[in-house]
């Protein structure tokens, strides 16, 4: 396995990477957006009413919610996060957690935590990218409202979790 | 000489062109995230213990780097920053939803961009939280169709593009990147200090 680079240096690389992101589309990069999208499509397909949700009829309006700049980045993510696992050989399936803890148990976090998640990208327009990241390089204040908040509500409340994570540097 | 930047939204790259260049766009994002570590949740969730400052050290670089590139550009004239996109500020939503993502994000070790390239590592707590996100999308969906109440909450304290000269009622955007650059170094500060008081702690 090959080691990870300098956090500074891959912060740097990321922020050029956002700033073409930026001067190209005339938007940072994302990642919630194209969850909601899909889970949007999905919904629209099992039943078309879906096209009158007050929320997610903005996304089925034009057509497909799944051609869109964000979706398309998404699965640039996953192609990009591959070839990098794949040149470094970290490619392994297993279930992140302390050792000794119960994977069920891990999961069903995992699943719950990614509730709460969407939830609340939805109140804050955005996570940790659209919201966080690009929001606070390009100066917003509300961009800092949310990390502030996301940051704060983890600190409360990680005593709570801390068994998951036992061991881990 | 017209303003060029942003490409797309001042109209020099046609609509596809756009998206093909996400795809690109996606490919250095996915690339960057795994190179630094962000492909595990054991990589993230020590943030919350005060036990790493790796996800800290990498916000702050990627915000510094990109505000500054951002600030210059307009300041140079190249950039037109009425066609930078960000999100309106909504503040009661903004910190109510910040609040809900943290406790989220402490209990499952992502966020919807890592999970995606822990989905690409063969993470399978990646595709559970994924699979709850979508999950948790559905139900917000559901709950602002019902509830008026919610629709209400979200929109409200709109303060529209608010860059944080706002804050000082001025024009200028140097007050707003300065500031960007005080509360990003602030923040990093704040966490390598953290580190070093729970490293002292000792081990829990």
């Amino acid at each position: 396995m090959k080691k990870y680079i300098n956090p500074i240096g891959a912060g740097v690389i990321l922020g050029i990477a956002l700033f073409i992101s930026f001067i190209i589309a005339g938007q940072g990069m994302g990642a919630s957006g194209a969850f909601a999208r899909a889970t949007a499509q999905i919904a629209y397909t099992i039943d078309p009413d879906f096209a009158n949700n007050a929320y997610a009829g903005k996304y089925l309006k034009s057509g497909n919610a799944l051609i869109n700049w964000t979706v398309i980045e998404v699965i640039g993510i996953f192609i990009g996060g591959f070839i990098s696992a794949l040149i470094a050989k970290r490619i392994k399936p297993e279930i992140t957690r302390a050792p000794n803890y119960s994977k069920t148990k891990r999961l069903i976090f995992a699943f719950l935590g990614g509730v709460l998640v969407a939830i609340g990208t939805r109140l804050a327009r955005g996570c940790t990218s659209g919201q966080a990241l690009d929001g606070a390089a390009a100066m917003s204040v509300g961009a800092w409202i949310f990390m502030l908040a996301a940051f704060g509500a983890g600190f409360l409340v990680a005593f709570l979790f801390k068994n998951q994570w036992k061991g881990f540097k | 000489m017209d303003v060029v930047f942003p490409l797309y939204t001042s109209g020099f790259l046609d609509s596809t062109t756009n998206l093909w260049l996400a795809l690109l766009i996606g490919i250095m994002f996915g690339f960057i995230l795994e190179r630094a570590g962000f492909s595990t949740s054991a990589h993230i969730a020590p943030l919350f213990y005060f036990r790493s400052t790796l996800v800290p050290k990498v916000m702050v670089a990627a915000i510094t780097t990109t505000a500054t590139l951002i600030f210059l550009g307009v300041v140079f004239g190249y950039i037109d920053f009425n066609n930078i996109f960000i999100p309106s500020t909504y503040v009661w939503a903004y910190l109510v939803g910040g609040l809900i993502f943290g406790v989220g994000m402490v209990m499952s070790g992502w966020c919807p961009g890592t999970a995606v390239t822990g989905v690409a590592t063969a993470k399978i707590d990646a595709i559970f939280f994924l699979l709850g996100l979508m999950f948790g999308m559905f139900i917000y969906f559901y709950l602002y169709d019902a509830y008026e109440a919610l629709r209400e909450f979200a929109n409200s304290a709109n303060l529209g593009k608010f860059t944080i000269n706002k804050l000082f009622n001025t024009p200028d955007l140097r007050v707003a990147y300065i500031a960007t650059l005080v509360m990003s170094f602030g923040l990093l500060a704040f966490m390598i200090v953290m580190k070093k008081i729970a490293d002292k702690k000792g081990d829990e």
